[in-house]
Formats: structure tokens, C-alpha cells, sequence
């Protein structure tokens, strides 16, 4: 590939080769170099943050974005480069160094620990407190702290209990009361539901007017486009280029992100499919528990078509993720049934256990993929060779090197070889290892949560692609919940909207209103 | 009330020195450090509680003593499996076997020389003493581990010492001290078992196996300080009348010597059944090796 077009780019505010100036620039990255075993994670980055300003860093999966962070936080010891925050040359050898310099990680994993409760989990780094101190005296100034940014918690719940999102904002307040003057958050905000969204992008406007600054992580462009004050672009571990975010356009942004494959990201939706009149997944007024004793799924009834993808669209926290866990047996259900074509005939399968449904040929992507989709110490070929339905009782490892090729050919997974574990992959390249995997045991039926959460645009696209294309050409059912609109439009030939439990509205998806859904999911 | 007065005096110090050791078994795997060096640490203890007490000539010199090097070990053993890759049960084991033969080097010497045993006065007054200094003890560890900071932090260390250092905890600081808390606990219990309960002239690996014992009543509580009490009491209990249980009802020595070991499999397997669990499992990153470096996701 030639030189970026962003390179030539001048950059206003580049200040390469420069001493840092005094209360302008607050950290400065020099040649930044770091290998994991098989990779070289980042290249000689380079990178500026200047002080009061939102600074986006974008790239595809496997740029580099959270190895820099992480650098950044002091999880990782560069192996070669400089660091310079407010002037001054820094080594950070753990997290507790860059807290002490007020620089704070809200990472896209929640690094906080479920047996503990919010207020232990945020007071572990607040260093004015010493090891004695009584919890339950933080407890208050953790009440009044949140209200004031507006995020309601109680700091005496233990985090296990809460979900994905609310683990986020935990995330956030934690880096708001560490008092930093640095917050770094790496795709923290993506998935949030869209008013939380909202609110976070004004605070962090607030904290940067008041002299903060702001590491933005997300593959959202337009998103970094509204929020940032500048761009920087990595790829494949190499800087690409620094853009004012005024000044860019999301074609140039694209461009130094993806190169020649930007040409590939398309909003449109895919060509629907022409469902049968086969059913293949019949539920009936199903009942399903939550993990807090009361119901989550209250009377679901929906059906799913050979051919059709049934997207259900909602606010994290509705239900869906019960009802998606209920479906491939993970969940108990209460009430109700599930109804499952096998061998020319829907049958019932409510309570039959995940292994027995997932034999009939049902793929499942689950959420939270790095828990529960994947091993992450076992490498591509065990994460294949784990599912019943690809290896039989003795492993025919032949078989899976290569079908674990073809994978990595195919959706350009980004991995030394197929028998690197998957932790060493990036987040990115471990969902691609899922998806494809799920894909090809999805013979009647594939359900999925989020199946693109934390993938980049075109690597995102391609997946539904490659879903669509699968129920196209070989007829299979899907149903999937996202929290992303944009995917439900792009993938489902039906659109169903999830709210409190319930189904609130269904709709095919050509003549749907968006604005109509977007106000069921909130109602 | 001479009743009350015999069964303290029957039960009260091996209950303080199987409680001790097991709450500071307890507090020491809460930051993930599989603790397999118990027992030789733990006998080690008793050679050093012996050989102190009869050099200084005071019982209480031969629990300081055998506090501060046990608690050494702690420290060591904190430092080895935190700051280095290495497998906690090669640390554990290789430790256990250490403790054993230093014991024979502590004490064998001074054993040849004299019959003299110093130990702590047999009195009802000094085991309730004892008795309401190791609960106070069990208290105040069960109140750090729950309600301060540094509880906080060696729980989260134990839980997931990567997200604990992304909060800010010290990893390595966290368990070195925890090492040293919990090892002062099991040095203290050691000098009991031999200096309270039961003093005699010095064998060869006095002591050897209760180390286990406590291991298992501490497992048999989940760990908890305070649950660790009931299962301290009962099994000080069985053990003490070990001989009555034997002559009474028949069992051989070797089913008596089993029941601590049976115990801990069933309350482990009820915890485990029942609502309990969340409370008493292990630490989830219990045994397992902290590589900073390694690219986790």
C-alpha cells in the first residue's frame, strides 16, 4: 500500500521534533514501539494530546488503539519510545503511576471487579484514602459525586449485579473521582444507550472546557467527528495521520482508516431475502426470569421464517438478552414455549438444554463473546474443535487447521498463525473467530446478541454480509437483538422493537420508520 | 459452672491455634495465593515456639518469634508467585518440604541437650484469656477484609489481579502484606498448638498434618473469619476427644483422623448447592499465575 492520503495532509497541530511547550501540550508520544510475541502492535506512533481538547484515535480492529492506551494507563512497558506528560519524560511500569500523573482508563472490558461493590471497586484507586479508611465513609461521597454528574447509583451494590452499561458508567465516575486530569475511554461510550451517550458527551465537554482532556476510542466516525476536537489515525500499528475534526470529511477519515477497502463501508441495506413460509422458530407467550428475581421476558410471541433475519431492536437491559439466552436453552423458561423445526416438524424444545438445541444446527453469538463465545487461552483451532457439532469425540486436528485457514483467509482474521491463543488476538479478530465459527454450525437457525459489538465499519459490514449471504443462499433462520439501530436496519428483513420485556411493535423492515421505532424503544 | 471452666480448659487452645492458623490461611488465599506451605510452615512454627520459649524461658517469646519468621515466609511467598510466573504450588510444595526440615534443624539440637518443655500456664484463666485473643484476633481480621480499604484490595487482588491493578491496587504491596498478615496468624497458631496445647518434649515433625487440618477448616467456612470459628470449635472439639470418640464409639484412629478432611468436602459441597456461594467461593483467581506483561483481553 503507498503512502496514506492523510500523511501528505499538512496537520495544524502537529509538533513533531518539538520540546513539548509548557501548558499547551499535556502528553507528547514519541517513536512508540511495542511487539507481543508474533505481533508488533505499534510501530513508532507518534501522538499529541493538548490540554482542554477531545482527541479521537480511530483505526480498524488491530490497529493498535488499546495496546497505546493501555501503554498510556501503565498496563503495558513500551519497548521502545518516549512519553512526555506536561514536559516531563515518564516510564509507567502499573496503572497506579498513571493514576498518580491524573491519567485514567475506562476500558471497552469493564476492569472492575464483580465481588466487589461500586464503592470498593472506585475507592482501590483513590489514593487521599488510606488502607484503613472504613468504607462505608467513601460510601456518601460517592452518592453525592455521582448526582452531581448525573449518574444515579447505589455505591454499596456489588458490581456483579449490574449490566454491561451501568458497569460502564461506573467506569466513568470512578475516572471522573480519581480527579483526572486525562480521562482515556476506549470504545467506553459506544454501546451505551443513546441518552447516557448523550449526557457523557456533554460532561466531557464540560471536562475539557475546564481544562481536561480526552482520549476518545470508537468506531463510530461521525460520532469522533462530532464530539473530537482533532483525529489521529492509526493502522496496523503505524501512525497514518493527526486531522483537524473540522476540517475532515468522513470519506478522508475512511480512507486513512481502511485505505483502498474504505470503498466497501455501505450503510444501505442488504438485499432482503424473500422469506419461506417454513417456520423455523416458533415462541409462545414466553415468560423468562432476569438474573434479579423478577420477570424479564413477560409473553414473548414471535416467529422467525427459513430465510428471514429477524432483528430485534431495543435499549440494552429490555429483555432481549433473556430471551436471546432462553431461545438456545441458556435461560429457564418460567411459562410459554419454544417450537423448533426439526425433520419437517416444529417441536418443542422449551427446556431441552443448550447442548440438545444447538445439535439441531443452531449457531449462537453470544454477548460479552470474550466470556462466553470463545476460550481465550486455547488458540483458533481448539476454539473450533470445542463445538460438538465441528469435532467428534477424537479430534481430527488436520480438519481443523484447515478449517481454521479458511477462516483466517476469509475474514481476514489478523493472527500469526492458527494456533496462537486467542487472548494474543485483538478484540476485533476474536469476534471474527466467533462469528465464523458460529456460522458454519448454524445449519437451520443462528441466534446472536450484538454479533458485530466492538468491530470495526468494514469489518462489521462484511460480517452482516456474510450472515445475509448465509440466509440467502442456504435458507436459515436468524434472530438477532442488537443495541446498534444502524445494524438492525442493514441486516433484518423484520424488525421487531423489545421494551420492558415485551414485543411492542413488528414491522418489515422495507417499510419501517425509524423514527417510529427509536420512540417504542424508549416509550 | 466446673463444667464450663473443663471444657474451656479441654478445647480453648487447640481452638485458638487451629483458629488462628485457619483465619490466617484464610485471609492470605483471599488475594489468590494458593497457600500449600501451610503445613511446613506451620511445623516449622512449633520447632521455633519450642526452641524460644526454652531458651528465652518465657512461652511468649516463643510466639513472637515464631510470628515474625512465619510471617517472613508469608511475605516471601507473596513476592515469589506475584512478581515472577511461577506456579504456586511449586512455591507452596517446595516451601512445605523447606519448613519441615528446618523444623528438625530448629529444634532437634537443644531436644538432644534437655527434657524441659516452657509452655504457657495450664490454667482456666489464661485459656479464656486465650480463647477471647484469638476471637478478637479473628474480629479484627474479619473487619479489614470487609470494611477498609486494604480488605478491598487484597479481595479484588484475589478476585482478578489484573483489574485490581487497572483500579489502582498495588498487586504485589497488596499480597506481601497479606502474606504477612496471614502467615503472623498461622506462626501464632503454631506456637499454641505446641506452647498451649499440647507441650511435651520435642519430637521429630511435631505438629506435621495440622497445618492440613486448619487448611481444611478454613476451606470448611469459605474462608470467612467469623464462620471459621464454628468450624475451629467443632473441629478443636472432635479432636481434643479424638481419644473419648475412639474408645466410645469404636472408630478407628485413622476414620477419627479422617473427619476434619470429610467435614470440609461436605460443607463445601453445601455452600456450593445453596444461595452461599456467591459469599464463600474462592477467590477466582486463586492459584493462578499474575503475568503482567501477557496481552489479555
Amino acid at each position: 500500500m503507498s503512502a496514506p492520503e492523510a500523511a501528505s495532509k499538512p496537520t495544524p497541530f502537529s509538533k513533531e521534533g518539538q520540546p513539548p511547550a509548557k501548558g499547551e501540550v499535556t502528553i507528547l508520544v514519541r517513536n512508540l514501539v511495542k511487539r507481543f510475541p508474533g505481533v508488533v502492535a505499534l510501530d513508532h506512533v507518534k501522538f499529541d494530546l493538548r490540554k482542554g481538547e477531545v482527541h479521537a484515535l480511530l483505526g480498524e480492529n488491530g490497529a493498535g488503539k488499546t495496546t497505546f492506551v493501555k501503554i498510556l494507563y501503565g498496563v503495558y512497558v513500551p519497548d521502545e519510545g518516549e512519553i512526555y506528560v506536561d514536559g516531563k519524560r515518564v516510564t509507567f511500569t502499573s496503572p497506579l503511576d498513571a493514576i498518580r500523573h491524573g491519567i485514567s482508563l475506562v476500558s471497552q472490558i469493564p476492569q472492575i471487579i464483580g465481588s466487589l461493590t461500586i464503592a470498593e471497586n472506585i475507592i482501590l484507586g483513590l489514593e487521599k484514602y488510606g488502607m484503613m479508611v472504613k468504607i462505608r465513609k467513601v460510601e456518601n461521597f460517592i452518592r453525592e459525586q455521582s448526582e452531581r454528574i448525573g449518574i444515579k447509583i447505589d455505591p454499596n451494590t456489588e458490581v456483579w449485579k449490574l449490566s454491561y452499561t451501568q458497569k460502564q458508567l461506573v467506569e466513568l465516575l470512578r475516572a471522573v473521582l480519581l480527579g483526572a486530569h486525562v480521562i482515556m475511554l476506549d470504545e467506553a461510550v459506544t454501546f451505551l444507550p443513546i441518552r447516557e451517550k448523550r449526557k457523557f458527551y456533554r460532561f466531557m465537554r464540560d471536562f475539557a472546557k475546564q481544562g481536561g482532556s480526552v482520549i476518545l476510542i470508537t468506531h463510530k466516525i461521525p460520532e469522533a467527528m462530532e464530539a473530537a476536537d482533532r483525529i489521529t489515525v492509526l493502522r496496523r500499528g503505524k501512525y497514518v495521520g493527526t486531522v483537524n475534526a473540522k476540517e475532515a470529511t468522513l470519506d478522508l477519515i475512511r480512507k486513512m482508516m481502511f485505505g483502498a477497502r474504505s470503498s466497501e463501508i455501505t450503510y444501505k441495506r442488504l438485499p432482503s431475502s424473500k422469506p419461506d413460509d417454513k417456520v423455523v422458530l416458533e415462541v409462545k407467550d414466553l415468560w423468562v426470569m432476569g438474573d434479579y428475581g423478577a420477570f424479564a421476558v413477560k409473553g414473548v410471541k414471535l416467529q422467525v421464517r427459513a430465510g428471514e433475519v429477524l432483528g430485534i431492536a431495543g435499549v440494552a437491559g429490555n429483555g432481549q438478552l433473556e430471551l436471546i439466552q432462553a431461545i438456545v436453552g441458556l435461560r429457564k423458561v418460567r411459562k410459554g414455549k419454544i417450537l423448533i423445526r426439526t425433520n419437517g416438524d416444529l417441536k418443542d424444545m422449551t427446556n431441552k438444554g443448550v447442548g440438545h438445541i444447538r445439535k439441531l444446527g443452531v449457531g449462537y453469538i453470544p454477548d460479552e463473546p470474550l466470556k462466553y463465545g470463545v476460550s481465550v487461552e486455547n488458540n483458533i483451532e481448539e476454539n473450533l474443535a470445542m463445538l460438538p457439532l465441528i469435532a467428534k469425540t477424537v479430534i481430527n486436528w488436520r480438519k481443523m487447521r484447515a478449517l481454521a485457514k479458511k477462516i483466517i483467509e476469509e475474514y481476514k482474521v489478523v493472527t500469526p498463525s492458527s494456533k496462537t491463543p486467542v487472548k494474543l488476538l485483538s478484540g476485533g479478530n476474536i469476534m471474527k473467530v466467533l462469528v465464523s465459527r458460529e456460522l458454519t454450525v448454524a445449519k437451520k437457525m443462528l441466534v446472536a446478541y450484538n454479533p458485530t459489538r466492538a468491530l470495526d465499519e468494514v469489518t462489521a459490514i462484511n460480517v452482516r454480509k456474510i450472515i445475509k449471504d448465509k440466509v440467502i443462499k442456504d435458507r436459515i433462520a436468524v434472530i438477532m437483538a442488537s443495541e446498534d439501530l444502524d445494524e438492525i436496519f442493514q441486516v433484518s428483513d423484520t424488525i421487531a422493537v423489545m421494551n420492558s420485556g415485551r414485543i411492542v411493535g413488528v414491522f418489515p423492515a422495507e417499510k419501517a420508520d425509524r423514527d417510529k421505532i427509536e420512540k417504542l424503544m424508549v416509550m | 459452672m466446673v463444667w464450663v471452666t473443663n471444657i474451656i480448659m479441654a478445647v480453648a487452645p487447640a481452638f485458638a491455634a487451629y483458629y488462628l492458623t485457619a483465619v490466617g490461611h484464610g485471609v492470605f488465599e483471599k488475594s489468590g495465593v494458593l497457600n500449600l506451605a501451610i503445613d511446613g510452615v506451620f511445623t516449622l512454627g512449633v520447632a521455633i515456639a519450642y526452641t524460644v520459649a526454652l531458651l528465652a524461658g518465657t512461652a511468649y517469646a516463643g510466639s513472637v518469634v515464631a510470628l515474625i519468621i512465619a510471617a517472613a515466609f508469608g511475605a516471601f511467598i507473596a513476592y515469589m508467585v506475584t512478581k515472577l510466573p511461577i506456579s504456586h504450588g511449586a512455591i507452596g510444595l517446595s516451601l512445605m518440604f523447606v519448613g519441615y526440615g528446618l523444623s528438625a534443624l530448629v529444634a532437634m539440637p537443644i531436644r538432644s541437650t534437655t527434657g524441659k518443655v516452657v509452655s504457657y500456664p495450664l490454667s482456666w484463666v489464661f485459656d479464656i484469656g486465650l480463647l477471647i485473643f484469638a476471637i478478637v484476633l479473628g474480629v479484627i481480621m474479619h473487619y479489614i477484609l470487609v470494611n477498609t480499604k486494604l480488605g478491598a484490595a487484597i479481595r479484588a487482588a484475589g478476585e482478578n489481579p489484573h483489574a485490581a491493578s487497572a483500579l489502582g491496587v498495588d498487586v504485589l504491596k497488596t499480597r506481601i502484606i497479606a502474606g504477612l498478615l496471614g502467615y503472623a496468624l498461622i506462626g501464632l497458631g503454631a506456637s499454641f498448638f505446641f506452647l498451649a496445647y499440647s507441650p511435651a518434649p520435642y519430637s521429630e515433625g511435631m505438629g506435621m498434618g495440622n497445618g492440613w487440618i486448619s487448611f481444611a477448616i478454613s476451606l470448611a467456612a469459605g474462608r470467612h473469619p467469623l464462620l471459621t470459628i464454628a468450624s475451629a470449635a467443632v473441629f478443636a472439639g472432635l479432636l481434643s476427644n479424638k481419644f473419648v470418640l475412639q474408645g466410645i464409639l469404636g472408630l478407628s484412629i485413622h476414620i477419627t483422623n479422617m473427619i476434619p478432611y470429610a467435614a470440609a468436602l461436605a460443607a463445601m459441597v453445601i455452600f456450593m448447592v445453596t444461595p452461599l456461594k456467591r459469599k464463600l467461593a474462592p477467590p477466582r483467581s486463586l492459584g493462578k499465575i499474575y503475568f503482567k506483561e501477557e496481552r489479555t483481553v
